[in-house]
């Protein structure tokens, strides 16, 4: 009788039976009525007397009673009738102890919801694929690898190889994020966007809204032949008024016409998770919008390219990875001139280093950790409150018991109270959910770019938070319920009215309890010290140059349809103008800037008179500065010379180096007058300048070189415009801008921030970590401390009666208080030794996440130490005098109580 | 088991139908006593196993129930086959017989070994 939609209308109909119990009782009493008249009656008519019928009738069928259980079981769902009445029951034992279930219930919120929240940033900025895009599973970041192996953006003739040469590929697209500025003269306004490959749109899979994406033949390598643009949803309908006749139209980027092609589908906002560009325009036409020479997209040094490639169906990640090495390999032979020990791989989506997630992959991981502590210690807190609970109700389990209930049924009831707890909880904790998870845009970097989070609830968050409620009422509820199975019948009702005097194994539990509350909260507490301490530590290093009174501005001059030459002229005279203006020290300008977010870029070196071992990495971080930059950043000279404005493009190339340099490359020996090959030029050496930290804080030192602004600064290079002022930097901004406005009307100066303010970016991962740890683990602290004096002055509480024998037998107030304290603080021993242990090695494994993989800073560590005594100690103290303090004040007022009243206490 | 045999789940349901086929709708006891009665008094059916057996078969469609009078005007509950009832009917009692019949090969005498 297997029948699946037959056995699906009987659970309907059992279900429905739940409902109305009462009715199908009555009618089954008549039914069985009428069938023993019926028995009765023949049995009269076959010549019995009527009570000798009724006796055979009632033989012959068996119990009434038993009838009815079974057919009420048949007519019902015994497992969801008992759930129900063990939901309504629990409810009413919730609402008979509302102190009990506010406390659980709030707690249990804060776990959930912390540890929710912390999953839906991990869900927002690391797991949720790019929006808007055609199966994101094939999709992989792809990205070059120096020698040693660091990842690097790509270059054009790299992807061009990639897209060309690899089989498992099914296409390859490449982008570089953009600031572009749209409109006319000054009323322009700065929008990000990507130069993207022609194939971008098709690769990604992503659909226009209205219009076309780009065509095959723009997907072309012909430099300023593609005039054509996509724009994003969101810019179509806030800045094109929503126009469905689009297409077809033109807008004006950085100064030059571009005809709109289409409008993305409202899901798409670009290739870097959890960050929203507006446009996109193929990576050609970069020649023109931002007067980059034609032969520097074709060249293989220029690695500006992000890459993103989507694999062959039923192609898995590795074998494409390997395809892709085999062939880098053949390429960094072929094109040894600049990719020699060069390689690439494939990263999934999310690993990629690029954007929020790259930054960010580090401390959510480690945020999760926590709150996964966090959750652990509610529990213990809830498993100790259901626990206290239970042993005020051991006589109600017993009397129970005593009436025939079944073990695993009181197990069931107290499970089913702790997920009633636990669910509402739950539900609390997520509502407030999206609320806390908009803090994560506190927490990003004070970058410029435009950020999308979605950070409203998915079915996913729920689903893990459903998850989460499950394992909590586990993990919480189990111990207690196991214990109410198992309630002694005797000797409880046997106890003669004494409610609850704990016997051994539950007062051995208890203690577990305790200890494991003082574990918990000393892994929290060491490990939200050693982060912030490795933060205070990293933010007193010395970056060896002065960010204080310096204002920054960057500039993006190529939006503003200035060329090389003009570009060039500018910086001149704003340095000029900006050197008469009263409160101003020093102004310089540069193409990168220190300890800051944009990546830093290297030139390939041959160093006259140093033979490099083979396969060494020759690949040196540069900058390319204006004469007075050291000095404005007081970064000391320690031989040699600046560079001046006679350093110009008809002059003899000039390098300065740093001493790393000068220690690695010239063995220490005087570099002056030395020659060093790079960008196609012999550069000569002519000064030494201080090691300084150029990308992190905790770096150690790199070989670093200054190159002349006038000498090689190149279109595709930023610009960054210091100025060092008397007092507050800000106090210059309103002279700059006229300055400015003076020289060109159309530049505007978009991100004018002190210095100081723009370098604390590098700090950023570690502010992150430890500024959230520092909340979590005060949290948790805060929740292990309430834990732990409630089980504390709760098992003192519980021996109220004995403590008032030993008074009435002579024992003196001391001597109870001693006897208390000292046994809590055994338990807390025990605890705080666990909790060392473990936390060592919670420690040991975060230091092993380092936050930045990308090329710069490798190997920062977001924890420098992992074993700082002072931290240990400190957060053990502290919770022995919590522990101390939580046995105390119960144990006195127990000690102070008359022992007669404690004696006749029940 | 004693000299009267106890009724199993699976068979119990076919008898059921198949008496409700054969004498149309009846009440529970006429039901029990049918059945008693064909099987030449060797099943005994108390109300424990007939009713929850009658629920069963109705929650899955195959009979329903309706309160109506019985022969000397007692008040009753008859239920009757519905069409899915009749076909399952017919496609268990073929199962049963072939069931039987399979293993009556099985139960045969040796000789044919």
């Amino acid at each position: 009788m297997r029948n699946l939609p037959r056995n699906l209308r009987a659970f309907w109909v059992r279900l429905y039976g739940i409902f109305s119990p009462a009715r199908a009782d009555g009618d089954f009493a008549a039914e069985l009525e009428s069938h023993l008249a019926m028995h009765i009656e023949d049995g009269v008519r076959s010549g019995l007397s009527r009570d000798e019928a009724r006796r055979q009738a009632l033989i012959r069928l068996g119990g009434f009673e038993q009838a009815r259980q079974a057919y009420r079981e048949r007519a019902t769902l015994p497992f969801l009738e008992n759930l129900l009445h063990d939901v309504r029951y629990g409810l009413r034992m919730m609402g008979r102890n509302p102190g009990f279930t506010a406390v659980a219930i709030l707690t249990l919120a804060l776990g959930i919801g912390t540890t929710s929240t912390a999953f839906n940033w991990m869900d927002a900025v690391l797991l949720r694929p790019l929006g808007g895009v055609t199966s994101p599973e094939q999709l992989a970041t792809l990205v070059s690898l120096t020698p040693n192996g660091e990842m690097v953006p790509n270059s054009f003739p790299d992807y061009k190889d990639f897209r060309d040469h690899l089989k498992l590929l099914e296409g390859f697209a490449m982008f570089r994020p953009a600031a572009f500025s749209v409109g006319l003269g000054d009323h322009a306004e700065r929008v990000w966007g990507e130069f993207v490959s022609g194939d971008f749109f098709a690769v990604l899979g992503v659909k226009p809204e209205v219009g076309r994406i780009f065509a095959p033949e723009e997907y072309g390598d012909k430099p300023g032949a593609f005039p054509v643009v996509v724009v994003s949803d969101r810019y179509w309908r806030s800045h094109l008024g929503a126009d469905p006749r689009i297409a077809g139209k033109t807008i004006r980027v950085n100064q030059h016409e571009l005809t709109v092609v289409g409008v993305a589908s409202p899901e798409f906002h670009g290739s870097i998770g959890a960050v929203a560009f507006d446009l996109w325009v193929p990576y050609m036409q970069r020649s023109v919008l931002s007067s980059v020479e034609p032969w520097m997209l074709h060249n293989r040094q220029d690695r500006a390219l992000l890459g993103i490639a989507r694999l062959k169906p039923g192609v898995t990640i590795d074998q494409a990875r390997a395809e892709l090495a085999a062939l880098a390999q053949r390429m960094s032979v072929a094109d040894a001139d600049t990719n020699e020990g060069m390689s690439a791989t494939l990263l999934p989506l999310s690993k990629s280093p690029y954007g929020p997630q790259g930054l960010l992959a580090g401390p959510l991981r480690i945020l999760m950790g926590v709150c996964i502590l966090l959750l652990a210690i509610v529990c213990v807190n809830v498993a100790n409150l259901l626990l206290a609970r239970a042993t005020v109700r051991e006589k109600e389990f017993s009397t129970r018991l005593a009436l025939g209930a079944g073990r695993w049924r009181l197990a069931r009831q107290v499970l089913t109270e702790s997920l009633l707890l636990t669910a509402t909880g739950a539900t609390l904790g997520i509502v407030a959910t999206p609320w806390m998870s908009r803090a994560l845009q506190l927490l990003l970097p004070p970058g410029q770019l435009s950020l999308s989070l979605d950070t409203g609830l998915n079915l996913r968050v729920v689903a893990f938070t459903a998850g989460l409620c499950i394992v909590v009422t586990l993990a919480a509820g189990v111990v207690p319920a196991l214990r109410s199975g198992r309630a002694e019948l005797n000797s409880t009702l046997n106890e003669g009215g004494r409610s609850g005097a704990a016997g051994r194994g539950r007062h051995r539990l208890r203690s577990v309890l305790v200890a494991s509350e003082v574990a918990l909260a000393l892994v929290a507490l060491v490990c939200a010290g050693l982060f912030i301490r490795g933060f205070e530590r990293t933010r007193r290093i010395d970056p060896g140059f002065d960010p204080n009174h310096v204002l920054l501005s960057q500039f993006y001059l190529a939006t503003n349809g200035m060329n090389l030459e003009q570009r060039k002229e500018f910086c001149r005279r704003l340095r000029v103008k900006m050197e008469s203006v009263p409160g101003t020290v020093d102004v310089a300008y540069s193409d990168g800037v220190p300890l800051g977010f944009e990546p830093s870029w290297w030139e390939d070196l041959r160093i006259e008179g140093y033979a490099p071992a083979p396969g060494e990495n020759l690949k040196i971080f540069r900058n390319v500065v204006s004469p007075g930059y050291l000095g404005l950043m007081k970064i000391p000279f320690v031989e040699g010379r600046d560079f001046t404005e006679q350093d110009d493009e008809k002059s003899q190339p000039v390098m300065i180096v740093n001493q790393t340099f000068v220690r690695r490359f010239f063995a220490g020996r005087n570099p002056i007058g030395r020659r060093v090959h790079g960008w196609g030029e012999w550069f000569t050496v002519v000064g030494v300048a201080s090691d300084s930290k150029y990308h992190y804080l905790g770096e150690s030192p790199v070989p670093y070189f200054y190159v002349p602004f006038r000498q090689i600064y190149r279109a595709d290079m930023d610009l960054a415009f210091y100025v060092r002022t008397r007092h507050d930097p800000m106090t210059v901004l309103p002279a700059l801008r006229s300055r400015v406005r003076e020289i060109n009307p159309a530049v505007t100066v978009f991100d004018a921030v002190p210095l100081a303010e723009f370098i604390g970016a590098s700090l950023y991962p570690q502010k992150v970590a430890a500024s959230l740890l520092m909340v979590l683990g005060g949290l948790s602290m805060l929740l292990a401390a309430c834990g732990l004096y409630s089980v504390m002055a709760y098992s003192v509480a519980q021996r109220t009666q004995e403590i008032g024998i030993r008074m009435a037998l002579g024992a003196r107030p001391a001597d109870v208080l001693g006897m208390v304290v000292r046994q809590g603080m055994l338990l807390a021993g025990i605890g705080l030794a666990a909790g060392a242990v473990l936390a060592f090695g919670v420690a040991r494994s975060i230091a092993a996440v380092s936050f930045t993989n990308s090329a710069m800073g490798g190997g920062a560590k977001l924890l420098s130490s992992t074993t700082d005594p002072l931290i240990y100690a400190g957060a053990a103290a502290f919770l022995c005098a919590v522990a101390a303090l939580a046995a105390y004040l119960p144990a006195r007022r127990a000690a102070s109580i008359d022992p007669m009243q404690a004696l006749r206490a029940e | 088991m004693g000299n009267k045999a106890d009724v199993w789940q699976g068979t119990l349901a076919l008898m059921v139908l198949k008496t409700l086929e054969t004498l149309g709708p009846l009440h529970g006891y006429g039901i029990a006593r049918r059945i008693e009665q064909t099987s030449g008094d060797l099943l005994s059916l108390n109300y424990g196993t007939l009713y929850p057996a009658l629920l069963k078969l109705e929650q899955e469609g195959y009979i329903t129930s309706t309160w109506g009078a019985s022969e000397n005007n007692r008040r009753a509950k008859y239920y009757e086959l519905t069409s899915a009832g009749r076909r399952q009917v017919k496609k268990e009692a073929a199962d049963w017989e072939q069931t039987t019949a399979i293993l009556a090969r099985f139960l045969a005498p040796a000789e044919e070994a």
